[in-house]
């Protein structure tokens, strides 16, 4: 079982129980009102408006906030492995990242950190490997379908925002659901986002589509991409179909929950995950879409099934696919491929940037749905770590990190802050001054379904529904059977096999 | 005067020696025993400890909630699952026709190789060095190359043969469960033929200059100058070099990981991948392991047929 890190945390020395009350001071005077309120967040109310609204409202003070939660002038060293940028990252993500690292270096100038820049693919992998070789890192931050199965193996520490001075009450519910394991807190959101659809205006038109109109429906999209497909050429939607990329159910699963389907029922106001939904009418009717445009319609890039959405990006930007889902980030990334490229290229990719659209993610027979996605940073226990674990180090550097300030500032391209807080300060609105459509991800929040919170998610999502959407896509099997398929190989998984 | 103990075998009558038992024999070779004492104890650390532990893995149920301190035994019921699971079938065929294609042909091409290169011709060190470039190259960087070389919609050959007629769309190699697999053979093959070539070509340079210049004083063809002179001369290193290619083929993991990950659909999930699948995407090491000790059972026979080939490249005279 997990062990607590709390009664020798706090029994440590009289700076931790200050640091522990001020903490809970300041937790309780800036979330004692409004949408902050201790009863949970209202996500109906997170309308473009309304965060604009709240933009710019607080003053923060990073430093002064993390004194009270660890001493500035603390002396230590820590391991950190996160997902950072990356080639296909823009130039203001970039940024953010170095100066990060920069900006805590400044206010913690005595601790080291020996951090490691793992790609999206091979962290869960690494980090598996690393933990049963007891050299795994002492802080992390994970995608939040991951953190469940180190929690569960006993090898999380026990941890909970209000261990490095926030509350959890500054938290998304969703986000801090996605940190706990049976009843106990893990980890700390850093960042939650929500996708939206990307489209081209232009091919809309050439197309003879409603260039300022998104599908409205699924089946919508399935039409649109096949009428681009005939009328123009060009590939329609682009589906990404890769085992083993947590890129597919991160695309495919808006769409089945949409229609009613799911993995299991996480789509459900109260979810047991115990409910198998992969087989039921609504998955079946998601796959079959994707079949439509496959195999049928042909209106999708053939790369799919070895495609992730990284490869969606260049045929994009060349005007070459008309819709993707993706991140607000991808404006910024798409700007940037703009400038570098050259000649005749850059004139094509420049128009793409002038006619990129944003919109809500198409709706089902059911609902509208988006994966409630983000990241969590987690304090791996002693006994799992390589070399010294320095837990004072550990906390100085999560509260930095998912405080009000950097929390926004890591996700600045991304959907939203962890740490609500967020919305509240400056950078917020400076955010959305910068940031094109960031408004439209965040009204896909209220859509927001998170994965199932269990620790066989990650093969559910990352090796059995991709293995269901290539057994249709290739024929092997037919969408019905691939999806029994599925659900027996979830039925067996749950059933500990 | 007492006489001390004979610590080396050569001292002792060979026809006494070889009625003796094999502790026997030991004990009369102790010294040298205790030379290599160092070493097999490295190797008891390094291999025949993970082997213990994998096999005793193997018995056990190790589902991706619980940590490993907290393994179920399950006796011989991954062994059981394996075997019976269609999915195992289709990764044994793939991985039989992954492996004996890609030795077979890496092996003539590499063969063909040496024997060009065997012979004096202008530029035969600058050929001898480009045709090594494949064998050098990171296996992680030629397969992201070939990856985009062969790519479904933006690939070079695609638009090659779009644009040389043959296709009206570009060719679907890596995502079609029919091309998947011959596609990374086709890789597979260009990236080891050269360790192939390498090793027939220093086979190649031992044959007797003076056995193939008497064939030809005696009319022999060059079809059968190379099938009755230069053939039999290389067996021990033929066999050699087929058994290497072939241990290094059924091992293979980068290429067809890092090119489809096993797709699509499976078609190209060879033994190997499909045990880091399941032991490190699906979380079950116990079940890897019981594959993993299939495969090294598979691996073990192979070894038996590769020491006995050393020893027949021993046996044989001026070998």
């Amino acid at each position: 079982m997990a062990r607590s890190i709390r009664p020798d945390m706090f029994s440590m020395n009289r700076r931790r129980m200050l640091a522990r009350t001020a903490g809970a001071g300041l937790a309780a005077g800036a979330f004692g009102r409004g949408v902050f309120a201790r009863d949970g967040i209202d996500v109906s109310r997170w309308s473009p408006e309304y965060i604009r609204t709240i933009a710019d409202t607080i003053e923060v003070d990073t430093a002064a906030e993390c004194a009270k939660v660890v001493p500035l002038d603390y002396e230590g060293r820590l391991t950190y492995w996160y997902v950072g940028e990356n080639e296909a990252s823009s130039e203001i993500e970039k940024e953010m990242e170095r100066a990060f690292f920069a900006a805590f270096h400044d206010t913690y100038p005595n601790i080291t950190i020996d951090k490691l820049n793992l790609g999206y693919n091979d962290m869960a992998t690494k980090l598996r490997t690393a933990a049963l070789g007891r050299a795994a890192p002492t802080v992390v931050r994970l995608m939040l379908l991951w953190g469940c199965e180190f929690a569960a193996k006993g090898q999380l520490m026990e941890f909970a925002p209000e261990d490095v001075g926030h509350s959890s009450d500054d938290f998304w519910p969703n986000a801090m659901k996605s940190c706990r394991w049976k009843g106990t807190n893990y980890g700390v959101p850093t960042n939650n986002e929500t996708m939206a659809l990307i489209w081209n205006a232009d091919i809309f038109a050439e197309a003879g589509l409603p260039p300022e109109e998104p599908p409205a429906t699924w089946d919508d999209l399935v039409a649109y991409s096949n009428q681009i497909k005939q009328k123009t050429g060009k590939n329609g939607y682009g589906l990404v179909a890769r085992v083993n990329a947590g890129n597919t159910p991160y695309r495919f699963m808006p769409m089945a929950w949409a229609q009613g389907g799911g993995a299991l029922d996480e789509a459900e106001p109260q979810p047991g995950y115990e409910t198998i939904y992969i087989d039921n009418a609504g998955t079946k009717k998601a796959v079959q879409d994707c079949y439509d445009m496959y195999v049928r319609d042909k209106s999708v890039p053939v790369s799919a099934l070895t495609n992730t959405n990284n490869e969606n990006m260049d045929p994009f930007t060349s005007g070459n696919l008309a819709m993707m889902i993706s991140h607000p980030s991808t404006y910024a990334a798409i700007v940037d491929r703009a400038k570098k490229a050259t000649g005749a290229d850059k004139a094509i990719a420049e128009r793409v940037v002038e006619s990129m659209r944003y919109g809500l993610i198409p709706e089902g027979a059911e609902r509208r749905a988006v994966v409630f996605g983000g990241w969590n940073a987690h304090i791996f226990k002693p006994d799992y770590v390589d070399g010294e674990h320095d837990l004072d180090a550990a906390r100085a550097f999560v509260a930095f990190m998912t405080g009000p300030e950097w929390s926004i500032k890591l996700a600045w391209a991304q959907s939203n802050p962890g740490n609500l807080r967020g919305f509240k300060t400056r950078w917020m609105k400076e955010r959305l001054e910068q940031i094109k459509f960031l408004d439209v991800t965040t009204s896909m929040l209220p859509s927001g379904i998170p994965f199932p919170v269990i620790p066989e998610s990650t093969e559910i999502m990352n090796v059995i529904v991709p293995d269901m959407l290539q057994n249709a896509l290739t024929e092997k099997m037919t969408v019905d059977e691939a999806c029994e398929d599925a659900a027996r190989r979830v039925e067996e998984l749950l059933g500990g096999i | 005067m007492a006489t001390a103990a004979p610590v080396n075998a050569n001292r002792v009558d060979p026809r006494r020696y070889r009625e003796l038992n094999v502790l026997q024999r030991m004990y009369r070779c102790r010294a040298d025993y205790l030379y290599v004492l160092p070493s097999l104890g490295v190797m008891f650390l390094v291999i025949g400890y993970p082997i213990y532990y994998t096999v005793y893995l193997s018995f056990f149920n190790t589902p991706p909630s619980l940590s490993m301190d907290e393994k179920s035994f399950a006796g011989i019921e991954n062994y059981s699952r394996i075997l019976a699971s269609s999915r195992f079938h289709e990764v044994t065929w793939n991985t039989t026709i992954w492996t004996f294609a890609s030795t077979f042909f890496a092996f003539v091409l590499g063969f063909g190789a040496a024997l060009v290169l065997n012979r004096e011709f202008p530029g035969r060190a600058v050929t001898r060095g480009v045709l090594l470039v494949p064998f050098v190259i990171s296996a992680v960087a030629a397969s992201y190359v070939w990856r985009w070389i062969y790519h479904s919609d933006f690939g070079v050959l695609g638009a090659l043969a779009v644009q040389m007629g043959f296709s009206d769309t570009p060719l679907n190699f890596l995502d079609s469960i029919d091309y998947a697999l011959p596609s990374l053979i086709v890789v597979n093959v260009w990236k080891e033929f050269p360790f192939a070539m390498l090793l027939m070509l220093a086979g190649l340079q031992t044959v007797p200059d003076q056995l193939l210049r008497a064939a030809t004083v005696d009319g022999a063809s060059v079809w059968q100058r190379f099938w009755h002179v230069t053939v039999p001369h290389l067996k021990g290193v033929i066999l050699i070099t087929v058994l290497l290619l072939f241990v290094q083929n059924i091992n293979h993991f980068t290429i067809p990981w890092v090119m489809t990950g096993g797709g699509p659909a499976g078609a190209s999930d060879i033994w190997i991948t499909q045990i880091y699948q399941i032991a490190f995407g699906r979380i079950r090491f116990g079940l890897a392991s019981a594959y993993s000790v299939i495969l090294f059972a598979v691996m073990i026979v192979i070894g038996y047929f590769y020491v006995k080939a050393l020893a027949f490249g021993d046996e044989r005279p001026n070998a």
